[in-house]
């Protein structure tokens, strides 16, 4: 008898199908991992599981949980057992945590709701929970608020709302994307841990292979809201016999064709560049502490060259990325880029700089004005142009770009809602050629995506470099997209650079500390299967 | 994956006016809002009685075929009054909104784009202003340079500043650390235009909303201060005055206090609801919660 058993599940919403027949089963102190890309249906499967189905769904087949069909309970079966029998983890810490209230509230309201206990003996069992979730309350009193602790500490906040109920199913959707590789080490070692400890049963929803593999025991891959391929996930993954499952795996493994070029000139160099931020005032006369986000940083780019930044999140890639695009002014330090002093430049040499480095960010929804058509926004930095084209130019111009990155005319004229991500990724990069810059930003260009859209954009990158001789800085926390695309990596850790040389000398044998962690933490599918 | 939690999706044109035609809350305001302003456009040109006209022998007649909403304590039709009445308040509230929009969104937009002290002044001076009683402080302008429409224009237009720049501060300040206008600074434009190019447009929906109630409030203030005579001067018809007037006939006639009170709660309602429904539709993360 399974914990949860799902029995050709189909569900829909209006005329489009979000799950096909899906059928999985969960024992107790089990751990199943669903694989699969954005729109495949994993999220709906966990949403079935808890009895979350958002309205408009109509839904077919069995969800057993304990052998009751949570598709036939009303609300008020399903509310005790939501948190009491089965716990959920979401992907995005910060917007998981109710922001006005202590986190000690949070685990407690739980517990007082399903259990009936005194607010007293809730808190104590809260305090005991963040203890095992790795927050002692002696550092970490009950009465912390959410934004007083970083994304790897909120996770774990709601883990332990999750957990603190010991409920026998937890799901766990997409845990650990929104952190960085060593945070999602930990949050792993920690619910491999609880599972073990309690005999809970874990739905671990993930788009990233590795991490399943190396969690858990069985894997359900979906496509299109289908099961593609099930079963024990070693087995799985290590026979392949699905042509889907061998592209997933290919493609979260992918490295792009790359041509060796010669070396270049310097393009961008970059002398012992700090930046402070001013720390909130303790008290209406105390002066401000500072904090260094950038500390004495230098480094050196030549032209051509793909140079990874690699680090943790909050070590200061970002602000230093926005400094060397002029776009923050550095405390101390100075910034060259062809030679020019970027912020000692007259206007119309920074002008004449900023046409020669330009930005591609994380996300690919948040980096464009929504209510713009691609061609204004492709266009956009043709305004640093000393003669500005002529509309029919500046059309031409764009559409030549996003040929560059296989986009064709007819999207000059739609806007960008109307893109997936990876099409939007890909406007980006063509908003930041048009200039025909020598240097581009990368902000964890591929963070955001599905592993196929992340293999086409790093071929787009890796394509750039091989015809036009682009210089890239690639800033990213996956040291994957760092092996595959890159020369030279530098690792930065807590605003310095602790550790630089030949990406793939540094990643097989780190001597810093800072890179033995990120290595270390970093998923290794082929790493998993081997052993 | 992340897919579904990206930024409101715009909505273009076309599909907005497809929405806002199946909003009922919005139809139902528009039309109320319509039938007054088309009510003051006719008033130009005709009136079914000439509101100048006074006929003691007529005064205080019932609503009847001939006199719709009946006559006044001077025999005027009352129809005829709201109809012209509908101008002076209509142009009283455009104005003043339009005055608050002017002034208070470049403040606001400035402030947000500065950021710093100049921030800190504009927004703890938009407080002052905040901190007096709008219709107490109308009040007192009037008192100082004379009632009259003109005045109470003013006198309701500097309240809309502070508003509007709160508004439009507020959306611009949740804008400016966003990636698309880090590109545009990275494409070496400069505030200003990053002002006119990104942020007006994705602020323009809060405006919108904005500026339809502190419409439905501009009609409320000009009738309470014409109520009080600080408004348009008579013989010029205005709602206010009307109630002023009928006040003290309300036994014999219900009817003219009834009518100009009416027309004012149903224009105020008009507006109000055209701003929920503009809300819900413009602001997709609301509307979608039903």
């Amino acid at each position: 008898m399974s914990l949860l058993s799902i029995r050709n599940l189909t569900l829909r919403f209006g005329r489009f199908t979000a799950l096909d027949e899906v059928s999985l089963d969960l024992e107790a102190g089990e751990i199943v991992g669903i694989v699969g890309e954005s729109g495949s249906g994993k999220t709906m499967t966990a949403l079935a599981s808890i009895g979350l189905l958002p309205d408009g769904a109509r839904a077919k087949g069995e969800v057993l949980f304990d052998n009751n069909n949570l598709l036939g309970l009303d609300e008020t079966a399903l509310g005790a057992l939501r948190g009491d029998d089965v716990g959920m983890v979401f992907q995005e810490p910060m917007t998981a945590l109710n922001p006005v209230k202590t986190i000690g509230d949070q685990i407690a309201e739980g517990i007082i709701w399903h259990t009936k206990v005194s607010k007293k003996a809730a808190y104590e069992k809260a305090a005991e929970m963040l203890e095992r979730v790795g927050l002692p309350p002696a550092q970490f009193p009950l009465d912390r608020y959410p934004h007083e602790l970083s994304g790897g500490q909120r996770q774990r906040v709601v883990i332990a709302i999750a957990c603190v109920l010991k409920p026998r199913l937890l799901i766990a959707d997409e845990p650990t994307t929104a952190l960085d590789v060593v945070l999602q080490a930990q949050i792993l070692e920690l619910l491999r841990g609880l599972v073990k400890e309690r005999g809970m049963g874990l739905m671990l929803i993930s788009h990233d292979l590795a991490v399943v593999a190396s969690m858990a025991d069985k894997i359900v891959i979906l496509q299109n809201g289908k099961v593609v391929e099930a079963g024990p996930a070693k087995q799985v993954l290590r026979n392949m016999r699905e042509p889907y499952t061998r592209q997933l795996a290919q493609a979260s493994t992918y490295v792009p064709k790359r041509v060796s070029r010669p070396q270049g000139a310097p393009l961008l160099q970059v002398f012992n560049v700090s930046r402070d931020y001013a720390l909130r005032r303790k008290s209406l006369f105390a002066k401000p502490g500072q904090f260094r986000a950038v500390d004495n940083v230098s480094l050196n780019i030549n032209e051509g060259e793909m140079v990874a930044l690699v680090g943790r999140s909050g070590c200061g890639k970002s602000t230093l990325a926005r400094m060397i695009l002029a776009l923050h002014k550095p405390t101390s330090g100075i910034i060259k880029l062809g030679g020019v002093d970027i912020n000692a430049a007259s206007e119309a040499e920074l002008r004449a700089a900023r046409r020669n480095m330009q930005i591609v960010f994380q996300d690919p929804f948040g980096s464009f004005n929504p209510r713009k058509t691609v061609e204004w926004l492709v266009c956009e930095p043709l305004y640093l142009l000393d003669e500005k084209p002529t509309p029919d130019n500046a059309r031409h111009l764009a559409s030549q770009v996003l040929a560059r990155v296989g986009l064709g005319d007819d999207v000059l004229d739609r806007y960008p809602h109307q893109f997936s991500g990876g099409q939007r990724q890909r406007i980006a990069i063509a908003r930041a050629l048009i200039t025909n810059p020598k240097l581009i930003v990368a902000d964890e260009p591929v963070s955001a995506l599905d592993v196929s859209i992340r293999a086409q954009v790093l071929d787009v990158f890796a394509e750039l470099n091989a015809s036009l001789g682009l210089a890239c800085l690639f800033i990213t926390h996956d040291l994957h997209v760092a092996r595959a695309i890159t020369d030279r990596v530098l690792v930065m850790s807590a605003g310095k650079i602790v550790e630089h040389g030949k990406t793939s000398e540094v990643l097989d044998n780190p001597q810093s500390d800072a890179a033995k962690q990120l290595v270390a933490a970093a998923p290794d599918l082929a790493k998993v299967l081997a052993a | 994956m992340a897919a579904e939690n990206g930024p409101e999706t715009v909505l273009p044109n076309q599909v907005f006016l497809a929405q806002a035609i199946r909003n009922p809350a919005f139809m139902t305001g528009s039309i109320f809002i319509l039938t007054i302003v088309l009510a003051g456009c006719v008033s130009l040109f005709w009136t079914p009685f000439d509101v100048s006209l006074i006929a003691i022998s007529e005064r205080l007649k019932s609503p009847s075929l001939m006199n719709w909403f009946g006559t006044d304590h001077f025999g005027r039709d009352i129809l005829s009054m709201i109809m012209v009445g509908a101008r002076n308040s209509i142009a009283v509230a455009c104005i003043a909104v339009g005055i608050g929009l002017l002034i208070g969104v470049p403040l606001g937009c400035w402030s947000a784009a500065r950021g710093g002290l100049i921030d800190d002044m504009i927004m703890r001076g938009n407080d002052v202003v905040f901190a007096f009683p709008a219709l107490l402080s109308a009040v007192m302008i009037t008192a100082i340079f004379g009632p009259g429409a003109i005045n109470a224009i003013i006198a309701i237009g500097i309240f809309n500043i502070p508003v509007f720049a709160r508004v439009a501060r507020a959306g611009a300040v949740a804008l400016w650390p966003r990636d698309f206008i880090l590109a545009a600074r990275a494409s070496g434009k400069g505030r200003l235009q990053i002002t006119l190019e990104h942020i007006l447009p994705n602020i323009a929906h809060l405006l919108i909303v904005q500026g339809t109630i502190q419409f439905s409030l501009g009609i409320l203030a000009e009738a309470g201060l014409s109520y009080l005579g600080l408004g348009a001067q008579p013989p010029a018809p205005s709602w206010g005055r009307m109630l002023a007037e009928a006040q003290t006939m309300v036994a014999i006639g219900p009817h003219t206090a009834l009518f100009p009170g009416l027309t004012i709660v149903i224009s105020v309602l008009g507006l109000n609801l055209m701003g929920d429904g503009l809300r819900d539709v413009l602001d997709p993360k609301l509307s979608r919660v039903k």
